[in-house]
């Protein structure tokens, strides 16, 4: 796998239900992590942090001996580690929205393993870009940290749009990033009318990644809606 | 308030307008009455008739007729004859008193014929030289005897009565008005509170003489937010308790789903095996949209969700609940595309985005939720200048008259009995309710190729016209 250097992230879960914990750790180890820790209460978390100092934090909001926002603000201070929020309480999304909170994402209980992963692998990706090396797709391998397409001997260099696109679609592979989501990562705030600035510029990501840029196999089309990267499994 | 003014001006209309009347109608009565005593001449043409009725006889005696007999008994009265020149009295009547003398001075005939003898009011009158006086019973008239007015007087008094009536009427009016607006002063806090009292809490001073009244409303208003602040606090209460529920329910349904999920995915296990846990997984996802809506619904019904509005663009919105909805659905069996012309990409409105966002992805699931079998769904976006029309409609099995017609119909689910739950879910009731409140509207029919169509019309109105290029 070609992110097989984030699985070796370390990762605390902080959930106070143990079969739930359980769960959570048994869906992360059969994804390949390899370096889960669980805590169930704030005081375990702060303890654990300060011992085995983990690069990523997964934490229920509700705890027995506090809530998980406040934990979040004492593990911030510790180290700058992403944090995924897991909520049993469809209102919290209001307080999500907008991450005004500094977490990195949140995941909204009962959840598919899968958006769990998808949201886990996302996060990690963002956070830990620069060791981010060696994307393979179906006809290249992409370099972020030296915004280069490798094919073959071939090093073509990305210009800095093409590389913000392809990291807002690499972040979110296999999935569709919205035409306006890719405008905003490209142009920022405001982002209407970019349309066709857009479609230029993924053809010319194509022309650079595909085998046969008018038949892409990674970065593929949905039509009316965006695009999604597809990678080498 | 104005009403009660308006009242209040119209009864001190009245009052004057009254006045006015009363005074003719007493008058009326006045002359009436008078009318009648005035045609009796108080007994004056009495006396001279009397003495036309006294008859010389030959031998030079004096009778009283029988016609003047009739006078004295009709005034109950008696009559003497005084002599010119001599003042002796030359005839009266059988009954005269004995008290009353039979010779005259001058000064005492000015005298009696002016007032009375012994008591006796008289009139007097001429009988050739001599003298007829009546005199009447004690108590029949009473005499003006110094009945002298000068005519200064008398041309002055129109004047004099124009300015009493004037006068009279001047104090009326100003004792009606200090009277009406201590009376404006005390009902206008009242009236004032009475009209509020739907609105808000009401607190009038209980003084003035409608100090009881004004403590009535206080206790009504104090009734009233009582039982508003009960049914709020129930409200409240059904809402946290689903909320409760909904939250407690989440984390086992995780491990439900989750596991169910893992057990699909694992190849060791047997095919049928994984076939159940795939019909667990897809049950356990129901459960999670319905916990999801029942939450959301009742937070809407008791306007406990809040609504943060902010522009939004509807293209990016729908885009991204496609984009969301499909992104769930990794095997592709709904796919959905989206449509919009180059005037809607640029219609913008005030809205949540997060309710927005859900009621779009309600109707999406529901497509998903009535077609296991797979279909495509197509989100269409229309923009006209004051509203937005989003067409969302899938090529599935649809919806049968009678359905629609039921969905139509069907009371609110938390009035009615909850039988429409199971299957048409809480879902399109959210749709409605999250278009209710940006001031849309919800159109639900058979779509072009048979399926199910939603039309969600949106209000552009409010919105700021922001387009962005």
């Amino acid at each position: 796998m070609e992110y097989d250097y984030l699985k070796q992230k370390k990762i605390l879960l902080v959930d106070d239900e143990a079969q739930l914990r359980d769960m959570v750790v048994s869906i992360l180890t059969q994804e390949g992590y390899t370096r889960v820790r669980t805590a169930g209460s704030v005081q375990e978390a702060l303890e654990a942090a300060e011992e085995w100092k983990p690069e990523f934090a997964v934490l229920d909001v509700m705890l027995p001996d506090g809530d998980g926002f406040a934990l979040l603000e004492k593990l911030r201070k510790m180290a700058d580690i992403p944090v995924l929020f897991l909520t049993a309480r469809g209102e919290d999304e209001d307080k999500f929205r907008g991450f005004g909170l500094g977490a990195d994402d949140y995941v909204v209980k009962p959840f598919l393993p899968k958006e769990l992963l998808f949201r886990i692998a996302a996060v990690l990706r963002r956070s830990y870009k620069e060791e981010t090396t060696g994307v393979r797709l179906a006809a290249c391998e992409i370099d972020f940290a030296r915004a280069e397409v490798l094919r073959g001997e071939q090093r073509l260099p990305l210009t800095a749009k093409e590389f913000e696109l392809l990291s807002v679609l690499y972040r979110n592979a296999g999935r569709i990033v919205t035409i306006d989501g890719l405008c905003e990562a490209a142009w920022g705030d405001n982002p209407y009318g970019y349309e066709n600035s857009l479609m230029a510029h993924i053809r010319r990501i194509r022309e650079k990644i595909e085998e046969n840029p008018s038949k892409p196999v990674s970065l593929l089309t949905v039509k009316g809606l965006g695009y999604k990267l597809v990678l080498r499994q | 308030m104005k009403k009660t003014l308006r009242l209040i001006k119209r009864f001190l209309l009245l009052v004057i307008i009254i006045i006015p009347v009363l005074f003719a109608l007493n008058l009326a009565l006045f002359v009436t009455f008078t009318w009648r005593e005035r045609s009796g001449n108080g007994g004056w043409e009495a006396a001279r008739e009397l003495g036309r009725e006294l008859i010389t006889d030959d031998d030079g005696n004096l009778h009283l007729s029988q016609t003047g007999e009739q006078i004295l008994t009709e005034y109950h009265a008696w009559g003497i004859l005084v002599e010119d020149g001599t003042g002796d009295v030359i005839w009266h009547s059988g009954n005269l008193p004995e008290e009353i003398p039979l010779h005259y001075s001058a000064a005492e005939i000015s005298w009696y014929t002016r007032g009375y003898i012994e008591d006796y009011p008289t009139t007097a009158g001429a009988r050739g030289d001599d003298l007829v006086i009546l005199g009447h019973p004690k108590d029949a008239y009473w005499k003006l005897m110094w009945n002298t007015f000068d005519y200064y007087a008398i041309a002055e008094m129109p004047k004099l009565l124009l300015s009493f009536l004037g006068m009279n009427g001047t104090l009326i009016f100003l004792l009606y008005m200090i009277l009406a607006t201590r009376i404006l002063r005390s009902v206008k806090p009242v009236v004032e509170g009475m009209e509020a009292l739907p609105a808000e809490a009401v607190y009038i001073r209980e003084r003035g003489f409608l100090a009881e009244v004004a403590a009535a409303v206080n206790r009504v208003s104090e009734k009233l937010r009582a039982q508003e602040r009960a049914l709020r606090k129930k409200e409240n209460a059904r809402a946290g308790w689903i909320s409760g529920v909904s939250h407690d329910i989440r984390t086992p349904l995780s491990m439900v789903m989750g596991y169910a999920a893992e057990l699909e995915e694992d190849a060791a296990l047997p095919e049928e095996a994984r076939k159940k846990a795939r019909v667990i997984r897809l049950q356990s996802q129901k459960m999670k949209n319905l916990v999801g809506d029942l939450n959301l619904a009742s937070k809407l019904e008791y306007q406990m969700q809040p609504v943060k509005k902010e522009t939004l663009n509807l293209t990016a919105l729908l885009r991204q609940a496609a984009a969301d909805f499909m992104n769930l659905d990794p095997e592709g069996r709904y796919p959905v595309s989206f449509r919009c012309d180059e005037k809607a990409k640029k219609c913008t409105l005030q809205g949540d985005r997060g309710l927005l966002l859900r009621a779009v992805y309600n109707v999406l699931n529901n497509s998903q939720l009535h077609n296991p079998q797979g279909c495509s769904i197509s989100i269409q976006l229309q923009a006209e200048s004051q509203t937005a029309q989003i067409r969302i409609e899938d090529d599935g099995v649809g919806i049968s008259e009678e359905q629609l017609k039921n969905l139509t119909d069907t009371p609110h689910y938390l009035m009615g009995s909850g039988s429409g739950l199971q299957r048409h879910g809480l879902g399109l009731l959210i749709v409605r309710q999250i278009a209710a409140v940006h001031g849309g509207q919800v159109r639900i029919g058979h779509g072009s190729s048979g399926g199910f169509l939603v039309e969600i019309i949106l209000d552009l109105s409010d919105s700021v016209s922001d387009i962005r290029i």
